[in-house]
């Protein structure tokens, strides 16, 4: 996790946010350390719903910048994730892909690849870039934790962009998953020397296979007007005067 | 405070219980409602999404109920009033978070337009089983406020209520309605915004650095603050310190871990007398007391007419707060009446916290309804005559059986030996 967030912590100085509107939305508890340092605002919520949580304080306060650090993205928060990238809801979604889930040893995720679980799961993973892509997000890519630079990189450029951002990290697995895998500490070495880097590759062809190399990159990059934008054009269409816009960034109230 | 005019589309009207609860939200200040539509409210979400973007609120439908409430969640914490409406179904997918919220302490609402259960139940008719859910469905220990109106009218007076009274104790707060009264129409009148008291927001204002998120006031609520001001705040479900941090050290975790939850149940159960609110008639010389709720209030009030004329002295409590339960109350009342008689839309629930507060002083006589419709009145004046000639002390709720019972089941379901 750390490296994650130095990149994080990084990838906010390079773009142009302001801190004191940030505000981070996780299903996993950070240290209050971190947060401390980062001088962000900080919701540790229940599993899978930090995008719906993240919706609620956009649309509360739009000129908050919302990042979602989800640990269970694709199963508790899976619907949270397709219906805001149909929206196109501002915000910036970290998944955190450890393929496993963190306190109950050895469970898969549903992010896991054929092969890496207590009895090797047989069930297809989500590609999570497609995922979100298809969904209608306007920015994905996928780093591994060892990918510090380009995570940096693309932490910032997603944090520009208005819109539904999501970036996926693969990083190493806690102590549980390597007593029962027998997989040792060089997971993350073994991601960083079998993955290669393609930006702008098609997201159909990004899928974590076992034996083959782990795509990574910045895969998505589009612009698309974002639900309150959508929302603001609609209703002034519809009642005119009487309308008053949703403000922030977007809106202008 | 008073309620700003731009949110306030005052007027003499006829509408539904829905659509008043709706012009109510928007009137003690909601600026936003994450829901998803659920029959018999509908109407309410509606007419909040129709009126809110020319008060610069907004509505959202979001992709499920777990998705509204935990956007209700966020709203709170942004530093907006808020609230979602739902009914059977969608309430019980709401539970877990409700938990969050009374935990992190985001003052919000939900509308509750009760129908026939369990599952699909009844979508488009009434029923006040959802009763014990509201104060039990999360798990682990916290404290609610429901309250329940019998009337479109009440259904705006007392969604302002319920704002007010989140605002004021930093907890979930349920309008326990029903199917009858959310689709029933009648004259609602709006008064003007003056007329309107709102509760602001208990907003910190002291120097930013000696924010503790967590630190409580006299009254064992605490401040709060606005995500994105500066605060570097940590908030979060697990449980936590005054500053918000969670309590990770072992040792300190057995010796400190019960005192937040302690606070967030006494913050309500001190402040009971201040929140409950109850209207009694007929009490003085009452032998019999009728204790009810919702629409079963207004069923009950014809029943109690018809009981008096045969000259029995009956009294007429009506729960507008059932949680939390007006203990004292029935306690006190046991004493000096012969029985209680609870008509409720459900196979006993409130009937049970009244046979509680008795403690064996009282007969308690529960009139039970299977949902999709109300009480016989006449049911409720003979269960009321039953319980006046009743000599013995019955050691518990006692079912009356009503006509429709007789009727459907021909007195009830037997067991074969």
């Amino acid at each position: 996790m750390n490296p994650i967030i130095t990149a994080f912590a990084n990838g906010i100085k390079k773009s142009g946010v302001e801190l004191s509107n940030m505000v981070l939305v996780s299903d996993i508890p950070f240290e209050p350390e971190i947060i401390k340092e980062l001088g962000v605002d900080f919701f540790h919520i229940t599993r899978g719903r930090a995008i719906a949580f993240g919706t609620g304080l956009k649309l509360g306060n739009p000129d908050l910048k919302i990042v979602a650090f989800i640990g269970d993205l694709m199963t508790l928060g899976g619907n949270h994730l397709v219906h805001s990238g149909r929206r196109n809801m501002e915000m910036l979604v970290i998944c955190v892909n450890n393929f496993v889930y963190r306190e109950i040893a050895g469970t898969p995720a549903p992010s896991v690849s054929p092969g890496f679980s207590a009895f090797s799961t047989f069930e297809k993973p989500f590609n999570a870039p497609h995922l979100a892509n298809s969904c209608g997000a306007v920015f994905t890519a996928r780093w591994t934790a060892l990918h510090t630079n380009d995570l940096t990189n693309s932490i910032a450029n997603a944090l520009d962009k208005r819109g539904f951002s999501v970036i996926e990290v693969l990083s190493p697995g806690p102590n549980f998953y390597k007593d029962i895998n027998q997989i040792d500490s060089e997971l993350l070495d073994f991601y960083y020397k079998n993955s290669v880097t393609k930006n702008n590759e098609d997201t159909r062809n990004v899928e974590i296979t076992p034996g083959e190399k782990i795509i990574t990159g910045e895969f998505t990059d589009k612009e698309k007007p974002t639900f309150i934008d959508t929302y603001n054009a609609q209703l002034s269409k519809i009642l005119g005067d009487k309308f008053i816009p949703h403000g922030g960034q977007s809106g202008g109230d | 405070m008073k309620a700003n005019p731009r949110d306030v589309n005052t007027g003499t009207y006829y509408m539904d219980g829905d659509v008043a609860a709706g012009h109510g939200a928007l009137a003690a200040g909601c600026r936003f409602i994450g829901g998803y539509p659920i029959t018999p409210s509908t109407e309410a979400a509606e007419t909040f999404a129709r009126i809110a973007p020319k008060a610069g609120a907004v509505f959202i439908q979001m992709e499920d109920e777990l998705g509204s409430i935990a956007s209700v969640m966020g709203a709170s914490w942004s530093g907006v009033k808020t609230m979602t409406i739902t009914s059977g179904p969608g309430y019980s997918l709401m539970m877990e978070i409700i938990g969050l919220g009374a935990m992190i302490e985001a003052p919000f609402v939900i509308l509750n337009i009760q129908r026939g259960g369990p599952s699909t139940g009844v979508p488009t008719k009434t029923g006040q089983a959802d009763m014990m859910q509201s104060r039990w469905g999360s798990h682990g220990d916290y404290e609610i406020i429901a309250i329940s109106p019998d009337s479109p009218q009440e259904l705006f007076d007392y969604t302002i209520k319920a704002f007010n009274l989140s605002e004021k104790y930093r907890c979930p707060v349920m309008i326990m309605s029903d199917e009858c009264v959310g689709h029933m129409s009648e004259k609602v009148v709006i008064p003007p915004a003056e007329e309107i008291e709102i509760e602001p927001r208990r907003f910190y204002n002291g120097p930013k650095e000696k924010y503790l998120p967590f630190k409580p006031d006299q009254d064992l609520v605490p401040k709060m603050v606005k995500a994105g001001d500066g605060y570097n705040l940590y908030i979060t479900g697990l449980v936590h310190d005054e500053r918000g941090y969670p309590i990770t050290n072992q040792k300190e975790k057995g010796k400190r871990q019960q005192f937040p939850t302690r606070r967030l149940v006494d913050k309500i159960r001190l402040n009971a007398d201040k929140i409950i609110e109850l209207n009694e008639e007929g009490m003085d010389d009452a032998e019999v007391v009728v204790v009810s709720y919702g629409i079963s209030y207004r069923v009950a009030i014809r029943g109690i007419e018809k009981a008096r004329e045969k000259g029995i002295k009956v009294g007429n409590l009506r729960l507008i707060t059932v949680w939390p339960f007006p203990d004292k109350k029935i306690t006190e009342l046991a004493s000096k009446v012969k029985a209680f008689v609870v008509p409720e839309i459900n196979y006993g629930q409130i009937v049970f916290e009244v046979e509680r507060c008795s403690h064996g002083q009282a007969n308690v006589v529960l009139i039970p309804h299977g949902g999709a419709g109300v009480h016989n009145p006449d049911d409720i004046a003979e269960a009321i005559e039953y319980a006046v000639k009743e000599k013995k002390k019955i050691r518990k709720v006692i079912e009356w059986k009503t006509r429709l019972e007789k009727f459907v089941f021909e007195g009830g379901y037997k067991l074969n030996k």
